[in-house]
């Protein structure tokens, strides 16, 4: 006899791509639907109408202060695409780096300050972990906590001195970087990356060094360094791998298993004249969609993108390419769950439906054999996949962690390739005509469409990896990737669903939950709380 | 100990971003070493299990004090005045601002968006949004000219995009403090002890503008951008050479032009076709001169500074 339904809705969630808020429906203590909103419109896209083609470069890394680096590689690529740029060795591989350091700074910046803070909850308290999860990742007072948080700054002082400050540089223009970094910059850098790595990533997250970790390649492999030393299994990653084992962490939050990825960080020789059909060819980690469920992978194409607005407050058309969108927001935004309830359009891949974007995505991608042969290749995520049973709130967090000691080597690269001798700018002619950006923010899949027509913008329009990931049910009633995530979830206390907080960051939405719990058949408040 | 509350608007994060790069004091040091209550902030979240609506509540019926009441972001009224486009906790985010602000004794806007209304309030403006107390230029913004918070202050600005962390920390470290009432404002409310000197002070490439050197493209070794590359930084009020960012650089000695950030019209000219990264002139005379130099002083200047200017500064200075 199943109990009746509660409604739970939880507002505000999420607080870096806009406002989100989300409503679970609970049944015999388990998730049995869910929907994501996304609540805040600001109209970037119908911001940069009519305006200077580069207004790009300064107006949509204020889309995001988290991804500001990731907003402005899209916006310099797709006005490169645009006017047939030609972009030097040392300017890709100088957008590279500042993509890979703004990365590198939110592993400890999201890891502490919005994840493992969930660890220290009430509802673990039964769990032989809790004691030392409470001592070292308590918010603001946790040992680890502050190591992280504060840590969180260095790596993007490289950021500063290539573009002066982060969040929100402009360095990156069509044509190359605006700076002309000096010897003194590129060994500052070095030991900044030194002292990230000596004082976090070794000491505190691996209890190894990078190069022992680099030699895990399996789940066989990983579960053997976990047991090799108490150093591993006592650092912040074997804490985090032991606990979340304990707490059921692995068991819930699997999504639709079909995931996403522009790929990123083009190649120094291979992308120096960008065109948007030379990509796929030309980045180090690879794009892709990979299919879960048959086991498939195949490279991603922008021309495959649609946005779908049934559910989503925008009067036009759904199922229209970026390049065809007009943005015309709903002026009465009123929430229907069974009409439009989200600003988010919901993102689909025209032959693959609904995907899921992140670094779990990414990660499940480079274990995949297609593109090209001197592509980045780590079977390590995908072989935890198959062995775990799929995707979890715990493997979509590990992934992202593990990807940062790869962000780590790359940036070691772009410091080694540089040629401090050769240009860092070539300049452009300014010219009308489509143009196309990508790259892979921390979250996930980013890119940039735009349209120059008369030396001005005609369209400019973004789809950021939180679209693809909360965006609303399809026209065809299909869930978004973490709506779907939702469903299955064990809520322990409907009280404090706790869990419901998991699992959305699991995809790094930045949020705090207030939660009402209704009953749905009386309506009769529950209790309101907040998971921090 | 001091309750602050932080909230976001029309946001995008990136002071909040900025404030966790702080260091003496980090955003720790702030809760461990000067006792400040962080209430509630979107990205850090204390007191796991207390429910933010109770909490809002009790601090508009005065039940529990309000000492800081920090706002990032602008105020939405989209559409139509209602707010609607920017809901929170289920009610319009304008709505809780103005609750609030009347209980708090102190009101902090913190960057361009909460100040000014920023990058959002550029033209058309489809949010409808407004900074707290101001609308670019125009005094009054969201809460009104009139508008004091119970210390008897208006609205304490640090404009920039995003602020830089000390700006932040510095002041919310004065008020918790008790040094409130040393906290001196400009026209624009903005802290003097930050906001008087002009981005220019202290930046590397003042002898270059002093000679009239150009940097006349991007990824050159000399050369001062304010001639080609529509540089700001002798226009406008920041402490970015002075007080280097991520404790490293600044824009200026990155090479990149100052954009005036701190300054209401940011994003100046509304980002029309040809304004962005390009000096604007008249007849080969920039628009925007230094602030206080005229024109004709400014041909005298520039022909004696060309006329002065020695070879070197015309060879790469920041060499490999």
């Amino acid at each position: 006899m199943p109990t009746a339904v509660q409604t739970l809705d939880i507002s505000p969630v999420g607080r870096v791509e806009g406002d989100l808020d989300v409503r679970v429906n609970i049944q015999d203590g388990v998730v049995v639907d869910a929907w994501t909103q996304a609540e805040l419109f600001r109209g970037f896209e119908i911001i940069l109408r009519d305006k200077d083609p580069q207004a790009g470069l300064v107006v949509t890394p204020r889309a995001c202060g988290i991804c500001g680096a990731s907003h402005l590689t899209c916006a310099a690529w797709a006005l490169d695409t645009a006017w047939q740029t030609e972009v030097p060795r040392n300017a890709i591989l100088a957008r590279n780096l500042g993509q890979l350091v703004e990365s590198l700074q939110s592993l400890p910046r999201h890891h502490y300050g919005l994840f493992m803070i969930d660890y220290t909850h009430k509802n673990y308290s039964g769990s032989k972990y809790y004691e030392e999860a409470v001592k070292r990742w308590a918010p603001f007072t946790g040992s680890n906590y502050e190591i992280g948080v504060t840590i969180s700054g260095k790596p993007v002082e490289i950021y500063a001195l290539l573009g002066g400050q982060w969040p929100h540089s402009s360095y990156m223009v069509p044509g190359g970087v605006m700076c002309a970094p000096t010897l003194t910059d590129v060994t500052r850098a070095w030991s900044i990356l030194e002292y990230f790595r000596r004082e976090w990533m070794e000491k505190v997250w691996l209890g190894c060094s990078l190069e022992r970790y680099e030699q895990i390649k399996s789940y066989d492999d990983f579960m053997a360094w976990l047991d090799e030393k108490p150093q591993h299994a006592n650092s912040d990653l074997g804490l985090f791998w032991r606990m979340s084992m304990d707490c059921g962490m692995d068991k819930y939050g699997q999504g639709h298993g079909r995931f996403v990825s522009w790929g990123y960080l083009p190649h120094e020789d291979k992308y120096q004249k960008p065109t948007i059909e030379g990509r796929n060819a030309a980045v180090i980690m690879k794009s892709g969609v990979f299919d879960g469920h048959s086991d498939t992978f195949k490279l991603m194409d922008q021309k495959f993108t649609r946005e779908d607005t049934a559910h989503a407050w925008y009067d036009e058309p759904g199922g229209l390419h970026p390049f065809d969108r007009k943005t015309v927001p709903t002026q009465k935004n009123t929430v229907d769950m069974g009409g439009k309830y989200s600003w988010s359009t919901a993102v689909r891949h025209d032959e693959s439906g609904r995907l899921e974007a992140g670094p779990l995505s990414r990660q499940l991608i480079a274990g995949g054999k297609h593109g090209e042969s001197w592509q980045h290749y780590d079977p390590l995520v995908l072989d935890m996949y198959k062995k775990l049973g799929g995707a979890s709130v715990m493997l979509r967090h590990f992934a992202r962690m593990h990807e940062g000691i790869k962000l780590y080597r790359q940036a070691e690269h772009a410091l080694r390739e540089f040629r401090l001798n050769d240009p860092w700018y070539i300049k452009p002619r300014e010219r009308d005509g489509r143009g196309w950006g990508a790259t892979e923010a921390i979250r996930g899949a980013l890119c940039h469409w735009i349209e120059v027509k008369d030396g001005k913008i005609k369209n400019y329009q973004i789809i950021a990896p939180t679209t693809w990931n909360v965006g609303p049910r399809a026209a065809d009633g299909t869930r978004g990737p973490m709506e779907q995530a939702l469903i299955g979830s064990p809520i322990k206390d409907p009280r404090d669903p706790v869990e419901v907080g998991h699992v959305c960051r699991s995809y790094d939405s930045c949020l705090v939950c207030t939660v009402h719990a209704h009953d749905a058949k009386t309506g009769e408040e529950l209790a309101r709380f907040r998971t921090a | 100990m001091a309750n602050l509350l932080w909230l976001q608007g029309g946001a995008c994060s990136g002071n909040t971003m900025s404030f966790l790069n702080a260091e003496e004091p980090s955003a720790c040091d702030l809760v461990t070493d000067f006792g400040i209550n962080i209430l509630w902030h979107p990205s850090l979240g204390l007191e796991l299990g207390e429910n933010l609506q109770k909490l809002l509540n009790a601090l508009t019926s005065g039940q529990m004090p309000l000492d800081i009441f920090v706002f990032e972001g602008t105020v939405v009224n989209a559409p139509k005045g209602t707010g609607e486009w920017n809901r929170f906790a289920g009610r319009p985010m304008k709505d809780w601002v103005s609750d609030l602000a009347k209980v708090a004794s102190y009101t902090v806007a913190i960057g361009d968006c909460a100040t000014w209304g920023g990058i959002p309030a550029t033209a058309p403006n489809p949010s409808e949004s407004q900074g707290l107390q101001f609308l670019k230029r125009q005094h009054g913004g969201y809460l009104g000219a009139a508008y004091k918070s119970k210390a008897g202050l208006p609205v304490i600005n640090v404009p920039g995009c995003p602020a830089h962390p000390d700006w932040i920390t510095q002041i919310v470290v004065a008020v918790a403090t008790g040094r409130g009432a040393d906290l001196s404002l400009d026209e624009f409310q903005r802290p003097k002890t930050f906001f008087t000197s002009f981005t220019q002070t202290g930046c590397t490439r003042n002898m270059h503008f002093a000679y009239k050197v150009s940097a006349t493209e991007y990824g050159q070794r000399k050369g001062c951008l304010f001639y080609d590359l529509g540089c700001r930084g002798p226009m406008t009020h920041s402490p970015c050479n002075r007080i280097l960012w991520n404790r490293q650089s600044s824009k200026t000695r990155a090479g990149m032009p100052c954009m005036g950030c701190t300054e209401p019209e940011f994003p100046f000219f509304d980002l029309a076709p040809g304004t962005v990264f390009k000096t604007q002139t008249l007849m080969g005379v920039p628009k925007d001169l230094p602030q206080g130099v005229d024109k004709s002083g400014y041909i005298k200047l520039t022909a004696a500074a060309k006329a002065a200017s020695p070879a070197w500064a015309e060879n790469d200075i920041f060499v490999v």
